[in-house]
């Protein structure tokens, strides 16, 4: 099973994304609150993959996709994005982000999007 | 989407969360209004929380919050921005606010499971149209859309680099993504960037896409067309492209010659200059983050507060009860008694002790401080004293006071009410102040403390105060006086005010008194077993005070016997209890019994008779008269014998006995120590039978 890391600042999104990845198969290994943590997580739970939010308070989903493909160049980071975004998407992709989903998503596109992920 | 989100947990998170942070956002608010302007930091919060409601009030669809977030989300993405100066910032206030409001109105729309179907089109015009003003005076920023912060260093990738190599093969792609997965021309751009791995000999087509955001449509009508050489072979190739996210079409061909390669490259890029593709710079590093922010140990931010439902609690408190119950049950257990049980005694104690310890820990579970229902009077205040055209400032005092979850529910209401009629009716215009030397600002205060087992809420202004003549001259027209005007006492006139159909401003205001009174107000705090008094000076202000019971779940009660039932008085409502001598039992002319105490006459009333309970004690001088008071009325409650006082734990009737006895005055009911059952009798409601 796959091992996701859920990186967002709302709960709400926190909750919508591990219902979705759960149901699916995958496994929730953790969730972060904001960039920081998102970090710290990452080397302790060492995740397949990561979904990270952008806009999140006291680091920011860019510098810890930073700090993530620094610790680790293999890293499978997804950013999930808002309309409005695009310099930030396009930034996260240049450092190293795989793909990115942008909200409003359905179920399929996120499946769909990590499984592809998940067999590079 | 609604399908997948069948399950209410999820709803209940996004009614949480976006509920929560509409009221962090509304301090920020009010906050900077004080502080006269918007800290970078007030604009960068209020930016990311309209960002995540945006983005969850999408993924819920509810689209009219989610554009309504996104313009609020424009506005502040260029305040953050371009940090313009001459914000009219009461202005943008109003607009964010009015914003707000539409919020959460159709949150409450959502939480009482109806349609959310407000237009906001209305505001979003308005915030537009500021915005626009805004730019229109900070030109300069017109025709940059959310540009970069920076700009990023360019490139120029010579096409002839590397040609020396032999074995390399051109190929053609063309990329369709999947429909609605939007931000194509990004999308298409993350390709270009990891084909720029394994060679650099690349064009594509539409080329600008990153900084033109039309380019999404023609790679949504045309696909994303790619030309470039490199040494993998078709399979390869074909896999890498297979590995796009959102790839609906591929096609890819391999072209036969150089020759080819370079006409593709040319038909499909005549428009460029150069015969060089722009591509920004990869290099990671340019941005390289501080090393302090990236430092993988993270700063510490162990989670300390967990969020848990009001329901458990409930039934956590619930529990706690029963089991204070059990435990009265286990150490006064009639088998025991006359026993010598050292042991068995040393052991209850220590059951008792923890008991009550867990007890108290539950009840302070559930106590709120009541800082958050007293922040939302700002908001009040504010939009009221702006409308009135009069200078109010809102004072609060003691608002770290903790009262139980249940009662601040009930308590916030009422408190917005009693705010609304301070100022509206309370408070002078600035003219009228200064001439009767008072200063400019008014001041409405709300002070909270703690006495005893209750919470004392006053609600202070320093306006003209209530008028005893005006008072009582609508009293008399509208029939409430009951006594001669000149009987009563200031404060007994004061409180005619929370009579029913008692209204003194013949104008229904925008604020208060829109048909509801004084007297709704009163029954709100009565309901949760508190109490409201009003007191005054002409001219000087008035003070509300409420008193509301700490807590609902546990009270002090006194517990009597009537035939084979008991019931619980709450002590707080008990002035006495005595054996009436027959001379002092008088009848008035109605019938009615009437007992004598200390020159003074009250109504007796018998339980057994109220509640058709058969008792061998029928004459009053063989039981006991228990005398309680609720808003200083008085009344002898008739029982057989008094049982003793108890901390009793308040149940909610059962429905169908609710509704059978409804006006009956029975609060609740308790389990006893032997698990014999209690009324609760509910003196406010007796008193008034």
């Amino acid at each position: 099973m796959k091992k996701i890391l859920i990186v967002d600042d709302a709960s709400f999104m926190r909750l919508s994304l591990r219902t979705m990845l759960e149901k699916n198969g995958y496994q929730v290994v953790g969730e972060a609150e904001n960039g920081n943590e998102a970090i710290k997580l990452y080397a302790e739970l060492k995740p397949d993959i990561v979904t990270m939010d952008i806009t999140m308070p006291e680091l920011d989903g860019i510098q810890a996709l930073k700090a993530i493909m620094q610790f680790d160049r293999t890293a499978k980071v997804v950013i999930i994005s808002a309309m409005g975004q695009e310099t930030k998407v396009r930034e996260a992709v240049i450092c190293g982000a795989k793909t990115f989903i942008v909200k409003p998503f359905k179920e399929e596109q996120l499946i769909q999007t990590l499984d592809k992920i998940a067999n590079m | 989407m609604s399908v997948q989100f069948s399950g209410e947990p999820m709803l209940d998170m996004y009614i949480f969360e976006t509920t929560q942070n509409i009221e962090q956002l509304e301090k920020c608010i009010l906050d900077s209004e004080k502080s006269s302007g918007y800290s970078q930091a007030a604009i960068n919060e209020i930016f990311r929380i309209m960002h995540t409601i945006k983005g969850s009030s999408a993924m819920m669809l509810f689209n009219n919050i989610s554009t309504l977030a996104h313009s609020i989300e424009d506005l502040f993405y260029y305040l953050r921005e371009e940090k313009p100066d001459n914000i009219d910032c009461s202005l943008l206030s109003d607009h964010i606010l009015t914003g707000v409001d539409f919020i959460k109105v159709e949150l409450h729309k959502i939480i009482n499971g109806e349609k959310a179907d407000g237009n906001p089109s209305e505001i979003i015009n308005d915030i537009k149209s500021f915005l626009n003003e805004l730019k229109s005076k900070n030109p300069g920023f017109m025709d940059k859309i959310r540009p970069e912060s920076e700009e990023q260093p360019r490139y120029y990738i010579a096409p002839t680099k590397n040609k020396a190599s032999s074995n390399y093969n051109a190929y053609q792609a063309v990329l369709f993504f999947e429909d609605g997965c939007e931000m194509e021309n990004i999308r298409a751009y993350s390709v270009i960037h990891n084909i720029k791995e394994f060679t650099e000999e690349v064009y594509y087509c539409p080329e600008d896409i990153i900084d033109n955001d039309n380019t999404i449509e023609i790679i949504r009508s045309q696909g994303f067309k790619i030309t470039l050489k490199t040494d993998k072979n078709y399979d390869e190739l074909y896999k890498f492209f297979n590995q796009t996210v959102f790839l609906k079409e591929l096609q890819l061909i391999q072209l036969e010659d150089s020759f080819e390669f370079n006409k593709f490259t040319e038909s499909e890029q005549k428009e460029v200059k150069a015969e060089a593709v722009m591509v920004p710079k990869t290099d990671t590093d340019s941005k390289k983050p501080s090393g302090k922010d990236t430092q993988l140990t993270g700063t510490t931010s162990g989670q300390n507060i967990i969020s848990v439902s009001v329901a458990k609690l409930d039934k956590l408190m619930d529990l706690v009860g029963e089991m204070v119950i059990s435990e009265a049950m286990v150490t006064q257990n009639p088998d025991l008694k006359g026993l010598q049980l050292d042991n068995f005694q040393k052991a209850a104690r220590q059951l008792q002790k923890i008991t009550s310890d867990i007890q108290e820990t539950v009840m302070s579970i559930r106590m709120v401080p009541l800082a958050m229902t007293f922040q939302k009077m700002f908001r009040i205040v504010r939009d009221m004293s702006k409308k009135l055209g009069k200078e109010v400032k809102l004072e609060l005092i003691g608002e770290e006071t903790e009262v139980d979850k249940n009662i601040i529910e009930h308590i916030s209401d009422p408190l917005m009410h009693l705010v609304r009629n301070s100022i509206d009716h309370g408070i002078e215009t600035a003219e009228v102040r200064k001439s009767c030397g008072k200063p400019p600002v008014g001041t409405v205060t709300l002070e909270a403390k703690n006495s005893g087992s209750d919470v004392v809420i006053l609600v202070r202004d320093d306006g003209r105060g209530l008028n005893k003549n005006n008072i009582l001259k609508k009293a008399q027209e509208n029939g409430l006086l009951q006594r001669p005007a000149a009987d009563m006492t200031d404060r007994e006139i004061y409180n005619l005010i929370f009579m029913p159909g008692f209204s003194t401003k013949d104008n229904v205001t925008e604020f208060s008194g829109r048909g509801v009174g004084m007297d709704v107000v009163l029954r709100n705090i009565e309901s949760v077993g508190g109490s409201v008094s009003v007191d005054s000076e002409e001219g000087k202000g008035s003070v509300i005070t409420i008193k509301i019971p700490l807590t609902l779940a546990i009270i002090d009660g006194m517990n009597i016997q009537v035939g084979n039932s008991r019931y619980t008085i709450p002590i707080k409502a008990i002035k006495e209890s005595f054996r009436p001598s027959s001379k002092d039992i008088i009848m008035d002319p109605d019938g009615n019994e009437m007992i004598m105490a200390r020159g003074k006459c009250y109504p007796i009333l018998r339980l057994h008779k109220l509640y058709r309970v058969n008792t061998s004690i029928t004459e009053l001088t063989d039981g006991i008269l228990v005398m309680v008071e609720h808003e200083s009325k008085t009344l002898c409650i008739f029982a057989d014998e008094l049982l003793g006082q108890q901390q009793v734990v308040v149940k909610a009737l059962p429905q169908y006995i609710k509704a059978k006895l409804k006006g009956k005055g029975l609060a609740g009911c308790t389990l006893l120590g032997d698990g014999g059952i209690s009324l609760i009798l509910d003196i406010g409601g007796l008193v008034n039978i």
